[in-house]
C-alpha cells in the first residue's frame, strides 16, 4: 500500500508538473506568435486608438509572467476567466456544458466499443486460425488505422447520405439539450468504436490465445467442465487483464479521436470548443480546455493503473513494482 | 533478406499491402506530370462533375477542380511529412532512449519524469494545438512537431530494448576493452537492436500518416494551396449529400494507405520476431 501510494503521488505531481508546463507554453507561443487578439475582435478596419484602448482594457498589454500569474491564480479559485473572442462570457458557462456533452459522447463509445471488441476478440482467440478468426483478425487491423474522420465518412456515406437513418451533422437545434437528441450521438460513437475495436479485440484475442494454451484450462476441458463454462469463467478472468491495460493506455487516442470526431459531425463538444478557440487565438479557453483534457486524460490512465492492480493480486502485493 | 523474401510468399496479404505503397509512391513521384489537370485548375463548367463524366476520372468538387490529381498531388506531401515524422522521431527516441537507460540514475529518472510530463498530454491534442497557435504550417513545422510528439513513445521503446542488451557480456567485454560511451552504444549495441527498432519505426510510419491526416483535417496541416488528403475531406463535408465522392475519394486514399502500411509493419513484426 505504501508502494503504490508513493506512486500515486509520483503521478499526481506529474500531472500537476504537464499542467504548469502545458500552460506556459501555449502563453509563450501565443506571444511570440503573429497576429493579434483585439486586432481580431475588432476586425481589420478598427482604428489603431481602438486597439489599444481594448488591448488596454483587456490587459493584453501586460507583461506575459504578470497576464501568466493571473491566469494562475483564477485557476486556483475555479475561475477560468472570461474568453477574449466571445468578449466577456464566462469560460466557466461554455465550458462545462461542452465538457459534459464530449463526457456523453465518449461514455456511448465506451459502452459501445468495449463489450462488442471483448466478445469477438474471445471469440477470435478460441478460433485461432479458423475463417472466424481471421474475418475479426482482418477488420480490427483495417479499422484500427483508419484515422476517425475516415471511418465517419464511410460511415455517413452509408447511414446518413444513403439510408438517411441518421443525420449528417451532429448539431443540437437551439433551446433543446442533448438527451432530446440522442440519435446524433450514434454515429460519432460509431466512428470512435471502430478504431478502438481493432486495438482492444487484438489484446483480447492474443491474452485469450495465451489463457486457453495454459496447463489450468487444459486440465478443466480435460476434467470435462462444460467449455462455455471454461471460456467464460476460468480463462476470460485472466484473460481480460492486458485488455483492460490497453484500453487504458489507448484512452489517449480516445480523447484526440474525439476532437477528430467532434470536428467531423460539428458535435457541440470540448473537442470542437478547443478547436475553434484554437482558429481564434482565444488563449484562455485554449489554456481552460488542454487544462481539462490533460486532467481527464491523466485521470484516466490513474484509474486504469489501480483498477489493473485490484485486478492482479501478484502487483498489489508487490506494491505496485513493475 | 531471403528468409523475408520466403516468408513474403506464404503472405499474400502483405503481398497485397506492399504493392499497395507501391502504387503510392509512384503516384507520388511521377502522378502529377501523369495528369491532364492540376490540382489547382478550375474547371468551371463542371463544378461537382459526378466520376468518370468530362475527362475527371473521380469528379471534380465544388470548385471545379479534378479529385484525381489533388489526390495524386496530396500523396506527396502526407508520404513525405510521414516518412520524415518516423524517421526524426525514431533517432531522437534512440539517442535519448540510449542515453538514459545507458548511463541510467539521474539522468534516467530526468528522462523518465520529462516523458511523464510528455506523456501527460495526447499527442493529437499536442501537435494540434501547437500547430495551430504556430499556424501556417509548412512541411519542416509539421515534421518536427509531430515528431516531438512522438519521441517520448519511441524513446521508451529504444530505452526499453537497451536495458534488455545492456547486462550482456559482450558490452561489458567491449567496457574492460576502455571502448568510449558512445562507441559501446552505437557502434556495439545499436546493431543487436535494429529488429525492434525497425518493427517499432514502420508502426510509427502508419501512425504518422494517422496523425498529419488528422492535423490535416482540423485544419492546422498544410496550408492552400497545397492539397492535404485531410483537408479535402473537411473541405467537401458540407456537400457530401450533393456529391459524396469529393469526400469518400480522399478518405479512401487514406485508408488503403495506412491499411497497406499496418499490414506491412504487422508483417516485418511478425518476421523478426520470428527470426530472433
Amino acid at each position: 500500500m505504501n508502494r503504490s501510494a508513493q506512486m500515486m503521488l509520483r503521478r499526481l505531481g506529474s500531472l500537476i508538473a504537464t499542467l504548469v508546463v502545458m500552460s506556459f507554453i501555449i502563453f509563450l507561443l501565443v506571444e511570440i506568435m503573429p497576429g493579434d487578439v483585439a486586432q481580431m475582435i475588432l476586425g481589420q478596419s478598427a482604428t489603431e486608438e481602438a486597439v489599444a484602448a481594448l488591448r488596454q482594457a483587456r490587459g493584453l498589454d501586460d507583461p506575459l509572467l504578470q497576464r501568466y500569474g493571473r491566469w494562475v491564480k483564477g485557476v486556483l479559485v475555479g475561475d477560468l476567466g472570461e474568453s477574449v473572442y466571445m468578449q466577456g462570457v464566462a469560460i466557466n458557462s461554455i465550458l462545462w456544458r461542452r465538457v459534459g456533452h464530449s463526457l456523453v459522447l465518449a461514455f456511448t463509445a465506451f459502452i459501445m466499443f468495449v463489450p462488442l471488441s471483448i466478445f469477438l476478440g474471445v471469440l477470435a482467440g478460441v478460433k485461432e486460425k479458423k475463417p472466424a478468426d481471421s474475418v475479426i483478425s482482418f477488420f480490427g487491423l483495417a479499422t484500427m488505422a483508419l484515422p476517425e474522420f475516415v471511418s465517419g465518412v464511410i460511415l455517413i456515406t452509408i447511414f446518413a447520405v444513403q439510408l438517411n437513418w441518421f443525420p449528417i451533422v451532429s448539431v443540437i437545434p437551439i433551446g433543446q439539450t442533448l438527451f432530446q437528441n440522442l440519435d446524433i450521438l450514434v454515429l460519432p460513437a460509431l466512428s470512435i468504436t471502430f478504431v478502438m475495436f481493432g486495438y482492444v479485440s487484438r489484446m483480447q484475442r492474443s491474452s485469450m490465445i495465451g489463457v486457453m494454451n495454459s496447463d489450468y484450462i487444459r486440465s478443466a476441458i480435460l476434467k470435462g467442465m462444460p467449455r462455455k463454462y471454461v471460456i467464460f469463467r476460468h480463462a476470460l478472468k485472466n484473460a481480460l487483464l492486458p485488455t483492460i491495460t490497453i484500453i487504458g493506455m489507448n484512452m489517449g487516442w480516445l480523447f484526440g479521436g474525439l476532437i477528430v470526431v467532434e470536428t467531423l459531425f460539428g458535435f457541440p463538444g470540448m473537442g470542437s470548443l478547443l478547436m475553434t478557440a484554437i482558429k481564434t487565438r482565444d488563449v484562455p479557453l485554449i489554456e481552460a480546455c488542454v487544462l481539462l483534457i490533460t486532467i481527464i486524460y491523466s485521470l484516466s490512465t490513474m484509474i486504469t493503473d489501480i483498477l489493473y492492480s485490484y485486478l492482479n493480486p501478484r502487483i498489489r502485493f508487490q506494491g505496485g513494482q513493475r | 533478406m531471403k528468409y523475408f523474401l520466403y516468408q513474403l510468399k506464404k503472405n499474400p496479404l502483405a503481398i497485397v499491402g506492399i504493392a499497395i505503397i507501391v502504387f503510392w509512391l509512384f503516384a507520388a513521384f511521377i502522378g502529377p506530370s501523369m495528369m491532364s489537370f492540376t490540382h489547382t485548375q478550375i474547371d468551371a463548367d463542371h463544378q461537382m462533375a459526378r466520376p468518370g463524366t468530362n475527362g475527371h476520372l473521380l469528379g471534380t468538387d465544388s470548385l471545379g477542380r479534378d479529385i484525381l490529381s489533388r489526390i495524386v498531388y496530396g500523396s506527396r506531401s502526407i508520404l513525405t511529412v510521414a516518412l520524415l515524422t518516423s524517421i526524426f522521431s525514431t533517432i531522437i527516441g534512440i539517442l535519448l532512449g540510449f542515453s538514459a537507460g545507458y548511463f541510467g540514475q539521474k539522468i534516467d529518472a530526468l528522462f523518465l519524469r520529462t516523458m511523464d510530463i510528455l506523456m501527460a498530454i495526447p499527442p493529437l491534442v499536442l501537435s494540434m494545438v501547437v500547430l495551430g497557435i504556430l499556424g501556417d504550417s509548412s512541411i519542416l513545422s509539421l515534421t518536427i512537431i509531430v515528431s516531438i510528439a512522438f519521441v517520448p513513445a519511441t524513446a521508451r521503446v529504444s530505452r526499453g530494448v537497451l536495458l534488455t542488451e545492456k547486462s550482456q557480456e559482450y558490452v561489458m567485454a567491449a567496457r574492460i576493452r576502455g571502448e568510449s560511451h558512445l562507441y559501446i552504444m552505437f557502434i556495439e549495441i545499436l546493431p543487436n537492436t535494429t529488429g525492434p527498432i525497425i518493427v517499432e519505426a514502420t508502426a510509427r510510419f502508419a501512425y504518422s500518416i494517422m496523425m498529419v491526416a488528422s492535423l490535416g483535417f482540423l485544419g492546422v496541416g498544410l496550408q492552400p494551396p497545397t492539397p492535404d488528403w485531410g483537408m479535402m475531406v473537411i473541405e467537401n463535408k458540407p456537400i457530401i449529400d450533393q456529391a459524396p465522392w469529393t469526400v469518400l475519394f480522399p478518405a479512401l486514399a487514406i485508408a488503403s494507405l495506412v491499411i497497406a502500411i499496418s499490414i506491412f509493419s504487422d508483417f516485418v513484426s511478425k518476421v523478426l520476431v520470428h527470426e530472433r
